[in-house]
């Protein structure tokens, strides 16, 4: 471990890395654009510039030596001693903001980066209240870059950290700088828009206002939002997301660092597989089937209800019952309601729900992969079935099994955001005597079903999830459970014989007192403070 | 005695591009011989001449091919052909009228670096001279002098000729090669240097034209002779060229160390000034590399002028160091533009302002804000709306950018800042003239018409360190401004 001293503070860094980059990690608020530890470095910004001990050409004594280094392309060597805490320095920074903001339009109040932009930290630490340009600015155009992402080229500061991103890890290059000096902006090709499956990361990627995501644009100051670490359910890999929401929802989501997954970036289908969450027709009352059809049932009364119904079904065949674990469920779901049936029917058959797949695996020059399996907890629900044994069988398996009428009761999960059955299955199912059907939205299976009861999405809900790799990665809720529904979780504490509030923290502990692979629960890294 | 032109022998000679005429002058002795000695003899004899690079940092040329590793495979030489310095035209001229002078360069530099490949950049706009050297390089491919086995030595050389879109930039080595892999021309961070990792990620050698049209003279005349041209340090002859209100305007050749007086004035160099006018000013290295004064320039403090002690800075001798002791940052091209008496100062600084806001890559803050600030600033003061202010945030930007503080990637932006500040330093009492004869709220008006966000705000009038606002503001000084 190299040891560095920085502001005549010793620091030990890892090996390799900017002297940039262990200030940063050391706590230091050092400013800096185009420097991003998962693209390329240009050394273009010229804001991180520090002051350098080197040994006199002619004395050989260690002196400061009378120019500015970047601090992002100088590494950091064992002994070396730099200092951010000069007048030299001091003065760049000063001179850089002011540069900054010399044809910058110093739109804050309408631009959406505001309260979340490095232009306008740096400028309120470093730069000057007053700009001593007086003369015309030059205006460069709103352009619209492609069908998700805007682009004000006044607000750029030409970091090329977006043009560094779509070269090296969507490896798609769309973005260009064009023209010189001050007249440079960032633009497409004619014809070829900025249109990847990654391509919004470069909103969170440039550090002012320049790009904009549509969807965002208008929507929200940034303040009024509240901010929860989740996983993303959109693909096996469980990306890692923060979920930016206030009263009236969710406003957006953004990516969180996690070095074993997505790193600094998350896939677009992440970015915006939300919006289901707020469709206007998900379930919101569970119903049971009477002489008229499906009634509206009280939640209080469903865990005994189902409790006896399935008891029955079981007393007539033992393995007559079926439960299918979605793998959009979370572990500690799976297992409450795995063991919940298995307490009232010990034979009941365990199925591993539906996985959704689309297309192929995609994987980005830098290794950023989008799987094409569209579940975030398939291994999850194939490790607690293979520990609680008995029988378990899969998908296809209870297909199979159902429209051949061996099974009296099933108790089918969904929870998928989009229409996931086919007729087949549907048929397949409708021979089902008793069927519970717990499901975001109206099915097929709406009118074959017993009992329908409502879930919830993933960011009503806390949890874990494991991986298509076998990383156990936990989610914090987000939002209350939309009115009239429970929370999924809860309602399996509930249906398992237990009274109070489900807690996904204590149920995990019993999961791995049972099962010790889920104790080891994966919590990426923080990202240093000051970082961005 | 008379100075023996050699890099621009052929220049009054007819069909001089011809392989015939050149052979018949000596013409590839230099890369025969070369082709003899050992690879290591030659950069060994260059660096015994010291041989400094023509293209206006002055590095020695010997030394930068010590550089590249001993244990390489592939070594590309690439020549900066990229002329674009403003009044710059010496390269246009040797290629022009002695291509193969420069092919012999290449060979013999190629020879030494052990290279296979050299690229010739050529700026975009040579449309002549590009098809001048294709035909010398058709030429040298069917006589042997490239290509394979080059004279029966068993070294093989291929040249090609990759044209440039017309940037300043690409004349610096590392943005040449940028340029030359077909990417934008921006230029690279330093280290890794060219000589370890440069044009496709292999050791490159980037030399001038003129750098490598010396060699061959070099080995065919002896390291004695190079060293008996020119001033200890700067040997060997160097093109000038001079440009503005001079008699003759144009490209010369003369030893290195002549004096700035003696190309203006000179009959074999600039022949006079027109019309007897005096000079004002000279820009002696290209724009790049600041300004000297032709008029008198007073010692005393309070400017009265002595002619017993006061001098101009015309004495100036163009070789690489004594130059500095002017206040330039260099000898650059060594090409002279002349300004005169009659011309105003302010229109010098708006043009210098305007070439290094309009070349500047736009990749360092520093100098793709502060050039073109400072440009906006020259046009208001050539317009007649200037204010003292403006002179000393023009000296503060100017400060705070450039490789030698550190502030940039490339040395663009020294070039830029170092002719503006000279300019507003040595010229500071005109320029004051002109803004106290100016209607006393001019810059005011101009700047409420430029600037709607002016509006309603005090304009300051007064020194850079006294104008109102943030870190600038020093609450000790009352800012002399005046309401907008």
């Amino acid at each position: 471990m190299p040891k560095i001293i920085i502001d005549g503070q010793e620091i030990e860094c890892r090996p390799g890395i900017p002297v940039l980059q262990a200030a940063l990690e050391a706590g230091m608020d050092i400013p800096h654009y185009c420097y991003h530890p998962g693209l390329k470095i240009v050394a273009s910004c010229r804001l991180c510039l520090m002051e350098m001990k080197m040994p006199h050409p002619k004395t050989k004594e260690m002196a400061w030596a009378p120019k500015l280094f970047p601090s992002c392309q100088t590494p950091a060597k064992d002994g070396m001693e730099v200092r951010f805490d000069s007048d030299a320095v001091r003065a760049n920074v000063r001179h850089v903001m002011e540069y900054y903001l010399l044809n910058h339009p110093l739109d804050c109040p309408v631009c959406d980066k505001a309260g979340e932009c490095y232009l306008q930290d740096y400028t309120e630490d470093h730069g000057s209240a007053a700009s001593r340009m007086v003369d015309e600015k030059q205006k460069n155009p709103k352009k619209d870059i492609g069908p998700q992402t805007l682009l004000y080229s006044d607000r750029c500061v030409l970091c090329s950290r977006c043009v560094r991103f779509c070269d090296e890890i969507s490896g798609t290059s769309e973005l260009r700088v064009i023209n010189r000096g001050s007249r440079g902006e960032i633009d497409v090709f004619p014809g070829r828009p900025l249109d990847n499956a990654l391509q919004g990361n470069v909103v969170e990627l440039c550090p002012v206002g320049a790009l904009l995501d549509k969807e965002f644009l208008f929507r929200q100051r940034v303040w009024t939002l509240k901010t929860t670490k989740s996983i993303s359910p959109v693909d096996s890999r469980g990306q890692s997301i923060y979920i930016d929401y206030n009263e009236e929802g969710i406003h957006r989501i953004r990516p969180r660092f996690n070095e074993k997954v997505n790193e600094w970036w998350i896939s677009d289908e992440a970015r915006f597989g939300w919006k289901h969450v707020h469709r206007d027709d998900r379930l919101n009352q569970p119903r049971v089937r009477g002489s008229d059809g499906l009634v509206p049932q009280r939640w209080e009364e469903l865990p005994e209800f189902l409790r006896k119904r399935l008891a029955d079904a079981a007393k007539q065949v033992s393995d007559s019952v079926a439960v299918v674990l979605s793998p959009m469920m979370s572990c500690e779901e799976a297992w409450l309601l795995a063991k919940a049936v298995r307490d009232v029917a010990p034979q009941a058959v365990l199925f591993h729900g539906f996985v959704p797949v689309v297309g192929e695996d995609r994987t980005f020059p830098k290794g950023f992969v989008v799987k094409a399996e569209k579940c975030p907890n398939r291994r999850g629900i194939e490790t607690i079935c293979e520990h609680l044994g008995g029988n378990t069988a899969n998908w296809g398996d209870f297909l199979g099994m159902a429209s051949s009428g061996k099974i009296k009761a099933a108790y089918v999960v969904g929870g998928y955001p989009n229409e996931w059955l086919t007729s087949e299955a549907v048929a397949a199912i409708g021979q089902v005597e008793f069927l519970v059907v717990q499901d975001l939205f109206p099915t097929a299976l709406t009118e074959h079903a017993a009992v329908e009861i409502p879930s919830v999405s993933w960011t009503e809900r806390e949890g874990m999830f494991m991986n298509c790799d076998g990383l156990l990665q936990e989610f914090e809720r987000a939002l209350n459970p939309l009115e009239g529904t429970k929370a999924d979780g809860q309602f399996f504490f509930e249906l398992a014989g237990n009274v109070g509030l489900f807690r996904a923290k204590k149920v995990r502990e019993e999961m791995a007192a049972a099962l010790p692979v889920f104790a080891d629960v994966f919590i990426p890294q923080e990202l240093p403070e000051h970082a961005h | 005695m008379a100075f023996e032109r050699i890099l621009m022998k052929h220049v009054d000679v007819p069909n001089s591009t011809s392989l015939s005429v050149y052979k018949s002058d000596g013409g590839y002795e230099g890369a025969a011989k070369a082709l003899q000695m050992k690879a290591e003899q030659v950069v060994e004899l260059v660096k015994e001449a010291n041989v400094r690079g023509r293209g206006g940092a002055g590095f020695p040329a010997g030394l930068k091919w010590s550089f590249l590793p001993a244990e390489r495979d592939v070594t590309y030489l690439c020549v900066n052909a990229d002329e674009s310095e403003p009044p710059t035209f010496c390269n246009r001229v040797l290629m022009e009228t002695d291509p193969h002078m420069l092919l012999e360069g290449i060979l013999i530099a190629g020879y030494a670096t052990r290279t296979t490949v050299a690229y010739i950049y050529m700026r975009g706009e040579f449309i002549e001279q590009f098809h001048i050297m294709q035909k010398a390089i058709d030429e040298a491919y069917e006589a042997g002098y490239l290509g394979k086995n080059i004279l029966g030595s068993g070294y093989d050389l291929d040249c090609y000729i990759h044209r440039g879109a017309g940037a300043y930039i690409c004349g610096e080595e590392t943005g040449l090669i940028e340029s030359l892999e077909g990417k934008r021309g921006w230029p690279r961070i330093k280290p890794p240097f060219p000589a370890v990792e440069g044009a496709f990620r292999k050791p490159t050698v980037v030399n001038n034209v003129e750098t490598l049209a010396c060699l061959p003279h070099i080995i065919t005349r002896g390291v004695e002779w190079w060293q008996s041209l020119g001033p200890e340090g700067s040997f060997g002859p160097k093109m000038y060229c001079v440009s503005g209100p001079v008699n003759k305007p144009g490209c010369y050749e003369g030893p290195m160390g002549i004096s700035v007086r003696d190309l203006i004035y000179a009959d074999e160099f600039g022949g006079g000034m027109r019309d007897g006018k005096k000079v004002k000013a000279v820009l002696p290295g290209g724009f790049s590399m600041g300004v000297l004064r032709g008029d008198l320039f007073p010692k005393a403090p309070d400017g009265t002028v002595d002619p017993a002690q006061d001098y101009d800075e015309l004495d100036a001798r163009l070789d690489f160091d004594d130059v500095r002791r002017y206040g330039l940052l260099g000898l650059g091209t060594a090409a002279a533009v002349v300004v005169a008496e009659d011309t105003d100062i302010r229109d010098v600084l708006a043009n210098v302002a305007r070439f290094f806001a309009m070349e500047s890559c736009g990749q360092c803050t520093q100098c793709r804000e502060g050039s073109s600030w400072m440009y906006k600033m020259a046009q208001r003061i050539r317009g007649g709306a200037g204010r003292i202010a403006d002179l000393d945030v023009l000296v503060e930007v100017t400060q705070n950018m450039g490789m030698m503080p550190g502030e940039s990637i490339c040395g663009l932006s020294d070039g830029a800042a170092w002719p503006i500040r000279t300019i507003v330093q040595k010229f500071r009492k005109e320029f004051e003239q002109h803004i106290s004869a100016q209607a006393p709220d001019a810059a005011a008006e101009w700047i409420r018409r430029v600037n709607p966000a002016a509006y309603g705000l005090p304009i300051a009038q007064g020194r850079a360190e006294v104008m109102p606002g943030g870190t600038f503001y020093r609450p000790d000084s009352e800012p002399d401004t005046v309401e907008a």
